[in-house]
Formats: C-alpha cells, sequence, structure tokens
C-alpha cells in the first residue's frame, strides 16, 4: 500500500523556475530577428532539458518552443492528451517583450519504476 | 493500488507508434477539416484548433497500440507575414517513442500540428 509520494508528483513549479529564466535571459529586450531564432530556440530548449534531466524524475519529458513576431496576425494553440491524469502533466511558460511572443509548453509523462520492496 | 508493473521488453513493430502511422492521421485530419479554403477568425480558430487536436487524439488513442500515451499539440495562425519559428526537445526512448509534425495551410492561415507517442514502461 502506497500513497502519492510526493517525489513523483508532475513537478509543474520547478519546470515554472527552471524555464522562466532560461527565456527571460535570453529574449528580455531583444528584438526579433529571423536569423536568430532558430538558435533561440534551440537554447531556449537544450537549457530547459538539461535542467530538467538533472531533477531526476521518473518522467519522459517534450518541451515545445514557438516564437512568434509580433505584426498584428492571430494564433491560436490547444493540445490534447491521452495520459494518465493523476501522475502526468504539462506546464505552458509564456512570455512576451515589444516584438515577439514565446511561448514554451513542457509536458511529463510518467515513467513506471520497478520498486522492489526488500523483503524481511 | 500503486502503478502497473513496469514492462521493460520494448513493442513488436507493429505495435509501435511509428512517426508514419502518426503522420498519415494528422494529415487525414487537417484536410478534412480546414481544406484548402478556410479563412482565420478569431472565433473559428478557437473552435478549430481544439476540433482538430481533440479529432487527432481519438484517432491515434483508436489505433489501438497498448501502452502508449499521445500528446497532440496544434498551433493555428494566420499569415500576415510575421515571422514564426517552433521547435520540440524531448527526452525519452529513442527505439519506442517518435513524433510527426504536418503543417497545412494556404495564404491566409497555416496549421502546425504534432503529434508525440510515448511508451509506458
Amino acid at each position: 500500500m502506497s500513497m502519492m509520494d510526493p517525489s513523483e508528483e508532475f513537478p509543474e513549479e520547478d519546470i515554472q523556475t527552471i524555464v522562466k529564466p532560461a527565456i527571460a535571459q535570453l529574449l528580455n529586450g531583444v528584438q526579433f530577428n529571423p536569423s536568430k531564432v532558430n538558435d533561440w530556440c534551440n537554447t531556449i530548449i537544450d537549457t530547459c532539458l538539461k535542467e530538467l534531466q538533472s531533477l531526476s524524475k521518473p518522467y519522459k519529458y517534450v518541451i515545445t518552443c514557438v516564437i512568434m513576431q509580433k505584426n498584428g496576425g492571430g494564433m491560436t494553440t490547444s493540445a490534447a492528451c491521452y495520459w494518465d491524469g493523476g501522475k502526468d502533466g504539462k506546464t505552458r511558460v509564456p512570455f512576451e517583450n515589444d516584438t515577439m511572443h514565446c511561448i514554451v509548453t513542457v509536458y511529463g509523462l510518467s515513467v513506471n519504476i520497478d520498486t522492489k520492496d526488500d523483503e524481511v | 493500488m500503486p502503478g502497473a508493473q513496469p514492462n521493460l521488453e520494448p513493442p513488436p513493430f507493429s505495435m509501435k507508434a511509428t512517426q508514419k502511422r502518426l503522420e498519415a492521421i494528422i494529415k487525414e485530419v487537417q484536410e478534412v477539416n480546414l481544406g484548402n479554403d478556410w479563412k482565420y477568425t478569431a472565433d473559428d480558430a478557437n473552435v478549430m484548433t481544439k476540433k482538430v487536436s481533440d479529432e487527432v487524439k481519438d484517432r491515434l488513442r483508436d489505433l489501438g497500440l497498448p501502452r502508449y500515451k499521445f500528446l497532440v499539440q496544434v498551433v493555428l495562425g494566420q499569415k500576415v507575414g510575421e515571422g514564426m519559428h517552433m521547435g520540440c526537445r524531448t527526452l525519452w526512448d529513442q527505439d519506442t517513442d517518435a513524433y510527426a509534425t504536418v503543417t497545412h495551410g494556404n495564404d491566409d492561415y497555416f496549421c502546425t500540428a504534432t503529434a508525440y507517442g510515448v511508451y509506458q514502461y
């Protein structure tokens, strides 16, 4: 018999703490630049993924990053997930400055860990 | 009751979520729902993104692949000359997990739908 171990829950706050500074330090006060946007995307996601790995939680992660220039155009996003409602989760971290929007979404999918109780 | 026992064997190929399988479903759902003549309006877009993402998710579930979890993300935007870039990274098992992304659109809108299939051990 075991209750939901807090270390096994989807670490939503930890992810927010990791992603927000990763975006801000790269994009704060920066102008949208189409030749650099690829590198920004890669850097943000790579930084986040490395730090998520170091959390050492029993999760697989999917991180997506959308960077869009502010030009008056509309954009809508939606996500549908078929997963374990109790253990899996997602977090969305929006960011914007004068010239662009950046939305990073992190999905965490739990992995079964084989925990063998020692027999006494 | 704790979660089911982990199954450390990867699934056989016929039971894997492969990129081709995911891509075929996304393409079909986009073509049926959006086609070539759809125009972007804020209200319509709201309804349409949810519809497309739910439909892709339902069809992925109906593939009947055991022990797979699915994520579907749909981005629907208006083309007004803005620049946009999307990227993704995953931390998963290359042997069992896969993703597919398809971009559909015309001069007025673009719709990028991405589906991820993740195996639960």
